[in-house]
Parts: structure tokens; sequence; C-alpha cells
């Protein structure tokens, strides 16, 4: 049984035995863990794992075939413990029809929001401009930031977002990024993406999941790769560096662990390396696809 | 000690979302409404113009294959909010796919109404107009086919159609469900017809009816069976 514990418990998310799926097929297997305190969680695997099965289990969608979902001190399928969560699919789930302020305000009907809520979240979205187009005339990635306004409508104890970053520009997804983190700071927010980098750079702990079980649960920071390999890319060309090997525009070197990167740096500036960057070039969350 | 915590008081439940789903078909339909509202006005006020006779036999038979037509906007709306995930959404915030179910239903058999309504008024003032004036069969006619088989057909082309897109996988053009919804719809109109003439005499009317309702019967069933026969995966997209 993984578990992460303290913080409120409105905000508690726990898995006891959970087995769900369509049909014939048995999607998740016997999945246990709880989450009690607000943080962003990661939930990793390969296509077909069984992450956006989990979420729809966890949102109450897709009922348990055996095991319980309990969020706060509710069964998952009861009113007060929906009322607890934002779920966002890996859908956009914009209802086609609907101009973009009016489709807010459906949402915003669903969410048992104020109207006033549509202006601001508008603003916060930068939906202004679009407020008039109908949905049908908007990019995927236009549709995709209306899909994802939603959840600004009204604050919840719990974030469930399958994929909010996907099909987005990378200026946007930097600013939903922000919007994620600061969310995680006071609420649980349960997050999945297929970008490593992005999982790493937002989230506090990991979740793995692996042929429909939980594979891991642990904090982000406690994994660490089989190799630590880090970049370097100079101001100019210098002879220090000459045998390092190469990928693109860096230099890069295998070293122990984080610890050493001050010491290589060190000892590169002695020689008279001019260095722009150092970053680490393998993500030891690539490790845990396998 | 944590698990003594008072229980949350029980929030609202969820809107219906009805009229938006109104507003939404006439929206998402309205190349199928406009083509419905057209070709059965234009009917109505052709044969109207045309001849006395040929309106009161052809007119009510006619158009309720034609509100199959105008009624296409509720399913299509079903059918997006499906694929889209819409309902995924509206799942998690406490609809239940019965409620999503009869607001699709009942959403065409507003856009029904409309051209219905549009469509009888706009014949029969011109039917009138001409110096004619509506006869027993022809009231009859309206208000025991024309009326009630123009909402049951589009009653039961779009549930039909919400079965076949909730357990098919997504299908484009003629086979999709939105494709084949016209052709299932006019099925009632047919049987009914047939039944009817077959019965002939003095009970023709009342076969009529009795076929009529048959058809209501079996839209009513598959309704009240969504919940046992469609599980809540039945209305999410593919994962």
């Amino acid at each position: 049984m993984h578990a992460v514990a303290g913080g409120d418990r409105p905000s508690r998310i726990e898995c006891r035995g959970l087995r769900a799926g369509y049909g014939h097929l048995e999607v998740l297997r016997d999945v246990s863990f709880t989450i009690d305190r607000p943080a962003v969680y990661v939930v990793l695997g390969p296509n077909g794992a069984g992450k956006t099965t989990l979420f729809r289990a966890l949102a109450g969608i897709l009922p348990a075939r055996a095991g319980t979902v309990t969020i706060g001190n509710d069964a998952v399928d009861r009113p007060t413990a929906r009322d607890r969560m934002h779920y966002l699919s890996h859908l956009d789930g914009v209802p086609e029809g609907l101009r973009v302020r009016e489709a807010l305000e459906f949402y915003a009907r669903v969410e048992r929001a104020a109207p006033s809520d549509v202006d601001r979240v508008l603003d916060r979205l930068e939906l202004r401009e679009l407020a008039g187009r109908f949905l049908a005339q908007l990019s995927a990635g236009q549709k995709k930031r209306v899909s994802i306004a939603r959840i600004f409508l009204r604050e919840r104890a719990i974030y469930l977002l399958d994929e909010p970053t996907s099909n987005l520009d990378p200026k946007l997804a930097r600013e939903i990024r922000g919007l994620i983190l600061e969310l995680g700071r006071e609420r649980v927010v349960l997050y999945s993406s297929h970008n490593l980098y992005e999982a790493r750079e937002i989230g506090e702990f990991v979740l793995v999941i692996r042929d429909g079980r939980l594979a891991l649960f642990d904090r982000i920071e406690n994994l660490r790769g089989s190799r630590f390999v880090v970049g370097l890319r100079l101001l100019r060309p210098h002879p220090a560096v000459a045998d390092y090997p190469r990928q693109g525009e860096y230099f890069v070197r295998e070293l122990k662990g984080p610890e050493e990167v001050p010491g290589l740096v060190r000892d590169l500036e002695t020689q008279g390396v001019l260095l722009r960057e150092v970053r680490e070039m393998e993500n030891p969350l690539e490790e845990l696809f396998g | 000690m944590p698990d003594e915590m008072a229980p949350a008081p029980e929030p609202p439940g969820p809107p219906s979302l009805f009229g938006v789903t109104v507003r939404r078909a006439f929206v998402t339909g309205r190349i199928y409404l406009g083509i419905a509202t057209a070709v059965s006005v234009a009917i109505a006020v052709v044969i109207g113009v045309a001849s006395a006779a040929v309106f009161a036999s052809f007119v009510p038979l006619l158009l309720p294959v034609y509100m199959v037509l105008a009624g296409m906007g509720g399913l299509m709306v079903f059918t997006s909010d499906r694929m889209k995930g819409v309902y995924e959404y509206l799942l998690a915030y406490g609809l239940t796919p019965r409620r999503l179910f009869l607001n699709a239903i009942l959403a065409s058999l507003v856009l029904v109404a409309t051209v219905l309504g549009l469509a009888l008024g706009v014949g029969l003032a011109v039917f009138v107009g001409r110096g004619n004036t509506v006869t027993g069969p022809l009231a009859v006619a309206l208000a025991l086919y024309t009326v009630p088989m123009s909402f049951t057909a589009v009653a039961f082309a779009a549930t039909v159609g919400m079965y076949w897109s909730s357990v098919s996988s997504p299908r484009e053009g003629l086979v999709s469900p939105v494709g084949l919804a016209p052709l299932v719809g006019v099925l009632p109109p047919l049987v009914t017809l047939f039944v009817g003439n077959a019965v002939g005499g003095a009970y023709a009317d009342l076969a009529v009816v009795l076929a009529l309702l048959v058809f209501v019967l079996v839209v009513l069933a598959l309704i009240a069976a969504v919940d046992r026969l469609l599980p809540r995966e039945r209305f999410l997209s593919s994962a």
C-alpha cells in the first residue's frame, strides 16, 4: 500500500484494491494508494497502461468492479465526493454548437459557478478575444484552452487532469504548468502527461501505471537514473572539452550524480572554459517506461 | 480520530441542461433543419395551391418523413458529445446517462414541433386561403397520423441512433448513427401505413393508432432500459 500522509482530509484520495475496465477488458488490477496532502502528483505510464481508466475511476465515471475509491470520507459515487473534484479528461469536452462564452456559461451551470466567474476565467485564460466565436471555428489548441478554463470556474480540493497540456503551444503550455503548480500548493493535483520533462518540472510525486497496476509511487526527487549525464554548451570552443562526446550543441559528460556538477563547472572555469549552459541530458523518468 | 469528521452537506443536484441542449440541437442540426423546413413547407404550399384533394390525401402522409430530418439535431448533439468527451465531463459532475439520453430525444421533439407547426400552419393557411375547408377525414388524418407519427418517427430514429452510437465504434458517413437515423426513422410511418392499409375498412384508424402505440412503447422501453442496457462506459469515448 503506497501512501503520502499529512494535510487536510477533504483532499484525501484513497484507492483500495481498485479494479476497473470496459466490457470484458479489465484495465486496472488491484490498484491501491492513498494521497493525503496537497501537491502535484504526476501519473505516468506507456500508452494503454490504464492512466485514463484510473482518472475515470477516481472521478466516479467508471464504476469499480472491485475495491473502493474514497474521496475525503465519502465513496466516490456520492455527490459530496464529486463536489470536491475537478475532472479534465484527455478529450476537450467542448460542447459544439456554442460560442466560447456560451460554453463557459454551460460549464458554469454544471459547476454551479457565478456568471462573474465566466468573465474572470475569460480574462485569466486570455479567451476574451475568442468569446464570440463558435467552438467549431477554433483550433485544437484554442479548444483545449476553453476546456482547461472550466477548472478555474470554481475552486475544489482535488484536480484530476488527464493530459492537460497536450495540443497546446509552448507558451500556453508553460502558463498552464504555472497555474497547475500554483494549484498544487494548496490542492491535490493528479496530472498525467507524456512529456517527461514537464512531469519532472512540476511534479512532486510520481505514480507509474504499468499493465494496469501501480508500479511505483514515490517522490520524484527520490528517483535517480542509473546514469547522470550533463550537457555543456560553451560560449566559444575550448580544447579542454575537445575529447568530450557531442550531442548536438552539447558536450556531454557522465557523472556519478548531481553533486559532482559544481566541481566539474569549477574545473572547467579554472581552465578558462566559458560556459553558456549546463543541463541534465537524461531524465530518470524515462527509465520508468522500461 | 480523523474519521470523526462531520459529514459534508449534500450539494444540490446537477442542472438538467435541457434548454441548452435544445439550443445546441438547433445550431448543430441546422442543415437538416433547413432542408426539412424548406421541403415540408414547399410541399404543403405547392400541393395546397395545386389541388385540395391531393393535399388532403398526401400532405398528412408525407410530412412525418421530412420531420425525421428535422429532428436530427438532437441525435447529432448526442453523438458529438459522446465522441468529444462532453458526456465524460457531465457524468463526472453527476448527470445520469438517462438524463443525457432524454435531453437529446426531447431536443429532437422540440425541433420537430417547430418545423411541423410551421409546415402545417403555412400549408393549412394556403389550403384554407384557396377557399377549401378542413374536412373531417383531413382533420382525423392530421390528428391521428401526421402529428403523432412525426413525433414517434423522430423519437424512434433518435433512440435507435443513440443506442447505435453508444454500442458501436465511431463511424463516418452513411453507416454512422446520424447517417442511418433517417432510414430508421421512416420505418414507423411505413409500417403504420402498411398495417392501416392491410386492415382497411372501419378498423383502419384503430390499426394505425395501435401500430403507432407499438412504436411509442418501444421507444419508452428503450429509454427506461438505458441504465441497464447501456452501462456508463458506453457514454465514454475510447481512451
